[in-house]
């Protein structure tokens, strides 16, 4: 059973062994292990995960994770970002032998996020108005309606279902086609992008809209300027609405699978 | 525009806990066969069907199933009920904002269909067999195999890897409480 451990936060271009200060998780201390001119930004833990049952304690150990990354991309320009709760067995020279045998890899994704960050664009639609256009627009869905008034309670039942699903599927691709007509430009300005999922979640201020498309981008400095001018022309659209946020750290584009 | 700096804990979260680089299931400690990797913490805190995108979850998927058979609750039976199919699967519940894959055994007994948690022992999800429909569900991902189960009161999306048994078992037992009716 090993006695010790390190909780990651992130991979930093750094060669010193540096004290970042008291900012951990529950104020641990952060500093540096350094391996050539690459480092881990860690603190020092006892082999087994942050857990708890209390959600305000999880959302504190959530905040302070995030805030030593912020710190440590300061301080070290982009660095690759570890998710919460990701610990090694060891003490620091196993953590700096770790970083050997994975340096060429860490090295290499480190250069790809260098003088760049993470931003997120969500775009929002009328969704009432497209819904209704989907449905009216389309003779197959009305043959369905009237379908259903003459069959059994069940069969009717499932027929429900198949429009619903139908009609799902029509706005879906009609969302496709608007989201993939901004999608080009936006393109144009980033270095990489991700379209994320759909998420539940759905900020105040565009709960009575549907969310068209959500991107996250790996954006150069010098481009997040004429990215913001892009989406304020989507943004100035009737029933659009644009939130773009940032910058995070590399967050969605960190690829250590191969972490040996 | 300029991008926002928020805040908000939903956009944190979901960097912090379903993104960021994470480490080969085999190089974090374990205790149990359990990695850790706050586990309790992230099914409280996020989406478990995003967690079980990465690798480091198919894991914990793996050994978590491991620990439920280990666990040796006993599921209760009415009378002359009997168990016609059992498998593992989850079922989708959503809570507010978070939505989870609930995990448990489906079991098609004679009369009804049912999710059971070995531990702590209890039924998640049950409705009686008559009026019952199963059908295939527009996946989120085509590679999971999910059902949606509908009954009068509404529908529930569910998972299990032996989709084509479940289907099976259902139906013929439907077809023969039909036949007994009759």
């Amino acid at each position: 059973m090993v006695e010790e451990a390190r909780y990651l936060y992130s991979i930093a271009k750094t060669g010193q062994k540096e004290h970042l200060g008291e900012i951990g998780i529950e104020k641990k201390a952060v500093y540096t292990v350094p391996c050539e001119d690459i480092a881990a930004v860690v603190h020092s833990c006892e082999p087994k995960p942050y857990d708890t049952k209390d959600k305000t304690q999880a959302e504190e150990w959530i905040f302070e994770h995030s805030y030593v990354i912020d710190q440590a991309t300061k301080r070290f320009g982009s660095v690759l970002p570890f998710s919460f709760d990701v610990i090694l067995p060891g003490d620091d020279s196993q953590i700096e032998g770790w970083l050997g045998r994975n340096y060429k890899l860490l090295l290499g994704e480190l250069k790809g996020v260098e003088g760049k960050a993470e931003y997120t664009i969500q775009i929002y639609y009328d969704y009432d108005d497209l819904q209704s256009k989907a449905l009216f627009g389309n003779p197959e869905l009305k043959d369905m309606q009237s379908q259903m008034e003459t069959e059994s309670k069940g069969k009717a039942y499932l027929l429900s279902k198949k429009l619903n699903q139908r009609l799902k599927e029509l706005v879906s691709s009609e969302e496709g086609r608007l989201a993939n007509k901004y999608l080009p430009r936006i393109h144009g300005q980033v270095d990489k992008l991700i379209i994320d999922g759909k998420r539940s979640w759905i900020p105040e201020d565009c709960r009575d809209m549907k969310l068209l498309a959500s991107y996250s981008c790996l954006v150069r400095e010098e481009n997040v300027e004429r990215l913001g001018e892009i989406l304020d022309e989507i943004n100035s659209q009737d029933g659009f609405r644009v939130r773009f946020t940032g910058p995070w750290a590399p967050f969605s584009f960190v690829k250590l699978g191969e972490l040996a | 525009m300029k991008p926002e700096r928020e805040s908000s804990l939903v956009e944190v979260l979901d960097r912090l806990l379903d993104r960021g680089a994470v480490l080969n299931a085999d190089l974090i400690i374990s205790v149990a066969g359990v990695p850790l990797i706050g586990l309790s913490l992230r099914a409280m805190l996020a989406s478990m069907e995003t967690m079980l995108e990465y690798g480091v979850m198919e894991a914990w998927d793996k050994s978590s199933r491991e620990w439920y058979a280990r666990q040796e609750t006993k599921l209760l039976l009415d009378g002359d009920e009997t168990i016609l199919f059992k498998a593992f699967g989850y079922l989708w519940q959503e809570e507010g904002i978070i939505g989870a894959w609930v995990p448990g055994v489906w079991n098609i007994t004679s009369r009804r269909v049912l999710l059971w948690q070995r531990s702590p022992g209890k039924v998640v999800f049950e409705r009686p067999l008559p009026d019952l429909y199963v059908q295939r569900a527009n996946a989120s991902s085509p590679e999971r195999e999910e059902l949606e189960l509908i009954f009068p009161e509404g529908s529930a999306k569910i998972r299990l890897s032996e989709r084509l048994e479940f289907e099976e078992a259902l139906a013929g037992r439907q077809r023969s409480m039909v036949a007994v009716e009759v």
